[in-house]
């Protein structure tokens, strides 16, 4: 791996050192503070990062550190206090509730170590509703729905409820779901936390798969270093600051 | 959404069964409660809106039905008398004692009617079922209603009795005539009536019944009549109301009712709130992810207020018939409960409304529901 200290790395390569030509998403000097005066708490400080299609990259870092709220930056869950983040082509910072929820359902897909499936579904029906949800005007849900399970390798317990699915199961129809409408980012917090070691790193497995098969981008937030090897770069989170971008020249880039 | 909110609602079955239970007790209260009311306002009304007159006239200060004073036969001609009254008819009313087969009095409320042959009576006994009516004309006829029967110990058609130490005779049975007082009412002949009530004077008339001419206009008749002294002229349907509105704000009838009823909605809203309330709590995560991934809020809301309008419907489906239950069952204690199709209508709407209000704490719930929450492990 090599490793750089991050102001080299945006001297040396720009925000950008990802395989594509084209970000899908920037955040540029991205900071975010909670409360104020005597108060307040910087989570995030000056914060620049590239997310590239095909790219798998890991957010590591300490509890506490910052890695949720880039994450939630990235996802435009959070507003940040100062910086830009660019989403097709624009800096979506200052948009209001009318129209994130789109850009949220255009370019991003969640996949959460809790899975948070409605338990009343079956996998079929947790992944349809969330695409229809996305998108109200969807007129083939359930067939999409039944391609992204089938995709995810759940094609014969598609009928099954949560309760009647292991936890890599569960997280592979959390991946079906966050894949609904076809985001072109995928952000994953801690995702294999709740799993054993042998279905984590199968549930990464897919991930890097769909990353290099699907060309789209892997955002993980982890603690485990023995996810690197699926990754093209590891961001070192610090303090609220981005200590490090690490990038992995050896990474799996095909389904092992 | 409708999938998803009918899922989400049969998940837990005993909490559903709940809220099931909480709108169901709620519709049929207020369609008991309600319905009792209309009957007992149909009861106090009921020989008002069986008369075939025009127009009743009474004393000025006559404030219900069965309360009116009476005033001299004088008046009656008077009224007889004015441009556009094509008949008129006496009725006297007001209370006495029956005598009992076992020798006990009970308070009656006497009814006297003319019976002058030659018209078709304004006031009659009505559905008659058992006996001759035709017989009221006759000195001591009497008719009264099967179900007062067992009260006054009458046992058949012909039984005898005295009224104010006045001979008696039922001559006919009728059904479903019943006082809103607990009195029972004796329909018998004017002149007859007048026997029973001495304390009343020579020649009482409490009503005055008005057929108006053909051709000539009511409202001109009536103001006619309200222009002789002392003298108030309703059109049926004004008497009717009148003697309603006495019953229902006088005596405080309405309130009660209108406050059971009330108290059936607010418990049905706030079984569906709670249990609604709950639910959204423990499906907030999976609310927030589909938020994070750009699930609008109008569409979280749609699942919402679609559990709510489930369980409205379903809640009325077991309601509706369950005070049906209560109408038949209420039947045999001789209480109406009036079941009517706008009633039906009205308390479903109530019952969609007290849903749907009972839908908007977890709507407020949802709607703030901050969708990077669910980062926050």
């Amino acid at each position: 791996m090599i490793a750089l200290a991050v102001n080299e790395l945006v001297t040396q390569l720009g925000p950008s050192p990802g395989p594509g030509h084209t970000p899908l998403a920037r955040m540029a000097g991205v900071a975010k503070t909670y409360g104020s005066g005597e108060q307040a708490v910087a989570a995030l400080s000056n914060a620049s990062l590239d997310i590239h299609p095909g790219e798998v990259t890991l957010i590591e870092g300490p509890s506490g550190s910052g890695k949720t709220t880039l994450i939630s930056i990235l996802g435009l869950l959070l507003t940040p206090t100062a910086g830009e983040v660019w989403i097709e082509g624009r800096n979506v910072v200052g948009l209001g509730e009318r129209e994130l929820p789109g850009l949220r359902a255009r370019n991003f897909g969640f996949v959460f170590q809790g899975f948070n499936l409605f338990p009343a579904l079956t996998a079929l029906e947790n992944v349809a509703i969330a695409i229809r949800m996305k998108n109200p005007r969807a007129r083939n849900a359930d067939a999409e729905a039944r391609r992204l399970l089938e995709r995810v390798g759940l094609g014969p317990r598609m009928r099954h409820l949560p309760a009647d699915l292991s936890g890599g199961q569960k997280q592979r129809v959390a991946i079906a779901r966050a894949l609904g409408g076809d985001p072109p980012i995928l952000i994953g917090d801690e995702p294999t936390a709740a799993l054993d070691t042998r279905t984590a790193l199968s549930v990464m497995e897919l991930l890097r798969e769909l990353a290099s098969t699907q060309h789209r981008a892997v955002v993980v937030v982890t603690h485990d270093p023995r996810l690197e090897r699926f990754a093209d770069r590891v961001v070192r989170v610090e303090d609220g600051n981005i200590q490090a971008i690490t990038t992995n020249p050896d990474s799996c880039r095909s389904p092992s | 959404m409708w999938n998803l909110a009918r899922k989400l609602l049969f998940h837990d079955r005993l909490r559903f069964a709940v809220a099931i239970a909480g709108v169901s007790v709620s519709v049929m209260l207020v369609l008991v409660q309600v319905g009792l009311y209309y009957g007992f306002m149909d009861t106090a009304s009921s020989v008002i809106d069986a008369s075939r007159a025009d127009i009743w006239v009474g004393k000025k200060t006559n404030e219900s039905f069965e309360f009116a004073t009476p005033f001299d036969d004088r008046a009656f001609y008077k009224v007889a008398s004015v441009p556009g009254v094509a008949h008129a008819e006496r009725v006297l009313m007001s209370f006495a004692q029956f005598k009992l087969a076992d020798g006990g009095d009970l308070g009656i409320q006497v009814v006297g009617v003319d019976t002058a042959p030659g018209h078709r009576p304004l006031l009659a006994p009505w559905n008659v079922i058992a006996g001759d009516a035709r017989r009221l004309a006759e000195p001591g006829a009497i008719v009264i209603d099967r179900t007062e029967y067992p009260k006054l110990k009458i046992d058949r058609i012909g039984h005898t009795t005295e009224i104010s130490g006045v001979r008696a005779e039922v001559v006919a049975m009728t059904s479903g005539i019943r006082s809103f007082t607990t009195s029972p009412i004796v329909f018998t002949d004017l002149r007859t009536a007048r026997s029973y009530l001495p304390q009343l004077g020579a020649e009482p008339v409490t009503y005055v019944l008005v057929e108006v001419a053909p051709g000539a206009a009511i409202a001109d008749v009536k103001a006619r009549i309200e222009a002789l002294p002392h003298l108030a002229a309703y059109t049926t349907a004004e008497m009717s109301a009148r003697t309603r509105s006495y019953w229902s704000t006088r005596t405080g009838v309405g309130a009660g009712f209108f406050t059971t009823a009330v108290l059936g909605v607010i418990v049905g809203f706030v079984v569906v709130g709670q249990i609604l309330y709950s639910g959204t709590l423990q499906y907030l995560r999976e609310y927030g992810t589909l938020k994070a991934m750009g699930a609008r809020n109008i569409a979280v809301v749609q699942v919402i207020l679609s559990q709510a309008m489930i369980s409205a419907g379903l809640g009325f489906a077991v309601g509706a018939p369950l005070a049906m239950a209560m109408r038949a069952a209420m039947k045999g204690a001789n209480l109406t409960v009036a079941l009517t199709p706008p009633l039906y209508a009205t308390t479903a709407v109530i019952t969609v409304a007290m849903c749907a209000f009972a839908a908007l704490l977890s709507i407020v719930k949802v709607l703030r529901l901050d969708p990077a929450s669910v980062f926050k492990g």
